[in-house]
């Protein structure tokens, strides 16, 4: 076995992982890095990027059938499950091929198998025992299981399974309404499931300003899913291929049930336990410059700690690369990472919401309906909002809710802003070109100060 | 037939790339799907499959840039015959590649032309001079051009003003970001906007953000790193123990601020500097009286302090010199507060003595005493700082006699205070030693003319000679 020596090992090739492996390839540091699957991770091959294939499917399924609103003549459009999987799945394998390919280029060593720390200059892969000066722990997360209810693949998915299914079931229950449940509800009702979306907390989309998801329900039920908040899920049998759920006390029949209730970090067998990185609330505990209470132990993306989001694991990725290569990197603030959730209605955000904003001190609230932007009309889908919250006093962006058609691409707009720390005053002062639905945003940040030109 | 393998193209807008590798060898065989060879573009990078069976031969070697479209290779089919070596064969596509090339370099050869002959072979006179209008080089100076590199349109090749304009419109093409910099403060609009609300002067903040910008961290934190000053604390050891000559001192923190502030007070103002000889006797006597009297409240007023009041006094009636200029229009200032040059061993600071008019000369010692105190120890907080309209700076007790300090913007005036020595005075027909003291007045032209200028100093000096005008 021949002696390897890195200046950084990195543990998971996932967004994160393979995102800090470039940036310190790029600084001039020698990475290893170590995958037991595919490179690319959860969001590439089983998250953000086949889910996105889906859901695509599910618009254009839905265009065609309101496309006679704009006087096409198509028919009823019939969809081929099966293509429509495998299409997903040859997606997420092209980009995974694309990183293997980036990592030659950048002359990175990739190790496939299970990682383990044997303290924090060595890390080993099955056989193969490496020296490193650094550690980078961007293992992920893993969807959880309820103490009740476990998923097994079979009618009880979680999101794997759920975005590779065998059949479309007729009933399905989904437990557990943030951003990835809603998803499925979209993409399954969509396909004409009759979807039960089940939530315990007070509202769907429980990290969204309070408002927004108030909407997002309302369409979802006016599309056919049935939302119940605050409830749990009592029990689940399976009988006679079938699902049984305890719901509020009555029992219901479900064809497939999908369990969405968060994620726990990967970091069984890594071996940190014994050498003192500490955890809160079973992430790993790191600071702004992602270094564990190890020194030269550095963590990224879900395993340590929420949002658990692609952009912020690559994000972090960088930042701990650079503080590696001894560079003094930007510490990212959590409330300027933009979430979007990629349902029909979409919905995207940053910052704060008008809730936490009102209990820092005063705020302006502006609002724009997407009924009354020029563009939504055109295109047959005005079904949105746009919601922006200034601090009074200094005209800060405090944070911006977006529901709607396109929201995902335009919240990019207010996530500058935020990084630039523009004030209304800025914001008001750029063009926007129209007929866009991003004037809606502008619109948006007029009316927060009463100056709406359109509404 | 052999089929082609062609350099596919990814996107609109490629124009060029390359195999960055060849995944089979040159006579491998390949199946339909199977990898063959890596695309490499300026942006993206691909690995391109096998349309058909067969056995790959290469055609270009990897490195080699080719157009979309061209020839890398060719699958035979298994009842073709092979030929030994395509590389390099001449079957156009590496030739004209190579054309190419050539046409690339010679194109950027022709855009760098012009410059190197206007750089290098000026009009030069028999003596070696190039022949150029006074106007021509004047111009030049003001944008900062080097006027030699004009080609000279004048007669006998003279460089001539328009010469300069030319050369002016050709640079802003090539270089459009260098000739639209300014010196201004790079900070985030909500970080103005809160120095604003807090009355936090961002030339004391520094930036953290890309590229130094100033963000809004910078300003919430600016009262800690300004006061507690506690990274500078290592810079204050390092430079008490003196830099030794060969050393090179890096320019940030407290001396990249003054030397911003510096540099631009005297860029942006019309400053002007006079000295006047002010008769100390009865300060001093007074002086010593007030020390005594208040030695039991531990209060000690210096002269510096009667300058401050002095100055603060006689700027009530004389506005000017307690103003603020811009472009547009004079700010009288209503309130006088007079900043107070303090000495660190990492560099100045300027805490300031709010209402200095207003306050008796008692509590005006004791404010200067606390400010001072804070200052050496790093606990000054933001309000000690802002909203200066004058400055003293004393260097008296250095032995200085007089010096041009320079004004603290966007301020009007500064009071430089010099060394208290043993003078001389005509009493009648006979000299009689006497204390004296220099005030070295520096002030904006801009805002005021030197006879106003120097009515104040008189009046500064007055005073100073009729102490007790000072207390009441």
């Amino acid at each position: 076995m021949k002696e390897l020596n890195f200046d950084v090992v990195i543990l998971g090739g996932g967004p994160g992982g393979y995102t800090a492996a470039i940036r310190s390839a790029q600084l001039g540091l020698k990475v290893g890095l170590v995958e037991r699957e595919e490179l690319g991770g959860v969001c590439l091959n089983w998250g953000c990027i086949p889910t996105k294939s889906l859901l695509h499917a599910a618009d254009v399924m839905r265009e065609l059938e309101s496309a006679t609103t704009l006087g096409i003549e198509v028919g009823k459009p019939k969809f081929n499950l099966k293509k429509m999987v495998k299409r997903s799945r040859d997606v997420a394998g092209q980009l995974s091929g694309g990183i293997s390919h980036l990592m030659k280029k950048n002359k990175i060593e990739v190790f496939y198998g299970d990682a383990k720390l044997r303290d924090k200059n060595t890390v080993q892969v099955e056989d193969q025992v490496m020296g490193c000066k650094n550690i980078v722990l961007a293992t992920g997360a893993s969807a959880k299981n309820l103490p009740h209810v476990q998923a097994d693949g079979d009618l009880i998915w979680e999101a794997r399974a759920a975005m590779t299914p065998s059949f479309m079931p007729k009933r399905l229950l989904i437990i557990g309404a943030g951003a990835i449940g809603v998803e499925f509800a979209s993409f399954y009702r969509s396909m004409g499931s009759k979807v039960t979306l089940i939530e315990m907390m007070k509202q769907i989309l429980p990290s969204e300003d309070n408002e927004i998801a108030e909407m997002a329900k309302r369409s979802f039920v006016e599309q056919g899913v049935e939302v119940l908040t605050e409830t749990g899920i009592e029990s689940l049998e399976k009988k006679k291929s079938k699902l049984v759920a305890s719901i509020n006390g009555s029992e219901r029949i479900f064809d497939a049930a999908i369990l969405s209730v968060g994620v726990e970090a990967n970091i069984e067998g890594l071996g940190i336990d014994n050498l003192g990185v500490e955890l809160k609330n079973g992430f790993v505990l790191v600071d702004e410059y992602q270094q564990t209470s190890v020194e030269g132990i550095y963590a990224i993306g879900d395993v340590s700690g929420v949002p658990c989001l692609a952009h912020k694991a690559s994000h972090e990725g960088t930042i701990c690369a650079e503080a590696i290569a001894g560079e003094l990197p930007l510490p990212v603030k959590k409330e300027r990472i933009p979430g979007c959730t990629y349902s029909y209605p979409q919905i995207a955000s940053i910052g704060l919401t008008e809730f936490a904003a009102s209990e820092r001190g005063a705020i302006k609230v502006g609002r724009f309906p997407l009924i009354a932007n020029g563009k939504a009309v055109a295109i047959n889908d005005t079904e949105g909002m746009i919601k922006t919250i200034f601090d009074e006093e200094t005209g800060e962006l405090l944070g911006a809710h977006m529901i709607g058609p396109g929201v995902t691409e335009m919240i990019q707009g207010f996530a500058v802003a935020i990084t630039l720390e523009t004030t209304e005053a800025d914001l008001m002062a750029t063009v926007f070109p129209h007929p866009t639905l991003s004037e809606a945003m502008h619109e948006s940040v007029l009316s927060a100060f009463g100056r709406t030109i359109n509404f | 037939m052999p089929k082609e393998i062609y350099l596919v193209k990814v996107g609109m807008s490629m124009t060029e790339g390359m195999v960055s590798e060849w995944f089979i060898p040159d006579g491998g065989e390949v199946k339909k799907g199977d990898l063959v060879y890596a695309l490499e573009t300026e942006k993206v990078n691909l690995d391109v499959d096998a349309e058909y069976d067969g056995v790959v031969k290469h055609a270009v070697e990897v490195g080699v840039t080719l157009e979309p479209g061209d020839v890398v290779g060719y699958i035979f089919q298994a009842d073709e015959e092979i030929p030994e070596d395509l590389v390099g064969a001449d079957n156009g596509t590496t030739s004209k590649t190579s054309v190419e090339d050539k046409v690339v370099h010679l194109e950027a050869a022709k855009e760098t032309v012009p410059v190197v002959v206007a750089d290098q072979s000026p009009k030069v006179n028999s003596d070696g001079r190039v022949k150029s209008s006074p106007a021509a080089r004047r111009l030049a100076l003001e944008l900062g051009l080097d006027f030699r590199a004009a080609e000279g349109s004048g007669p006998g090749g003279r460089i001539i003003e328009r010469d300069i304009e030319a050369l002016a419109g050709s640079m802003r093409e090539k270089t459009p970001v260098q000739l639209t910099t300014q010196a201004s403060f790079k900070a985030s609009p909500l970080a103005k906007k809160l120095a604003e609300t807090r009355g936090i002067d961002l030339a004391y903040v520094s930036g953290t953000g890309p590229g130094g910008r100033i963000v809004q961290l910078d300003v919430e934190n600016a009262e800690i790193s300004v006061t507690s000053a506690s990274s500078e604390r290592g810079v204050t050891a390092e430079l008490s123990s003196g830099p030794h000559a060969g050393d090179v001192v890096p320019v940030k923190g407290m001396r990249k601020t003054i030397a911003t502030r510096m540099h631009q007070s005297l860029m942006e103002s019309a400053q002007l500097s006079m000295d006047m000889e002010v008769l100390m006797d009865d300060a001093v006597k007074m002086r010593t009286g007030l020390v005594e009297e208040w030695a039991a409240e531990g209060i000690k007023p210096t002269y510096t302090d009667l300058v401050i009041k002095a100055c603060a006094k006689a700027l009530t009636s004389h506005p000017m010199m307690n103003s603020q200029f811009s472009i547009e229009a004079i700010s009288l200032l209503e309130g006088v507060h007079v900043g107070m040059a303090v000495a660190l061993p990492e560099g100045l600071v300027v805490p300031v003595v709010r209402n200095a008019d207003k306050l008796s000369v008692k509590d005006l010692a004791a404010e200067t005493s606390r400010l001072a105190k804070a200052a050496r120890e790093g606990t000054l907080g933001l309000d000690d700082y802002a909203g200066g309209t004058f400055t003293v700076s004393a260097l008296g007790m250095y032995g200085v006699d007089s010096f041009t300090p320079i004004i603290n913007s966007p301020q009007s005036g500064i009071m430089g205070v010099n060394r208290l020595y043993d003078g001389m005075e005509w009493e009648g027909e006979r000299i009689v030693k006497s204390k004296k003291m220099n005030l070295s007045l520096t002030w904006d032209h801009r805002a005021l003319d030197g006879a106003p200028a120097a009515e104040f100093l008189v009046e500064v000096k007055s005073l100073l000679e009729t102490p007790f005008r000072l207390l009441v």
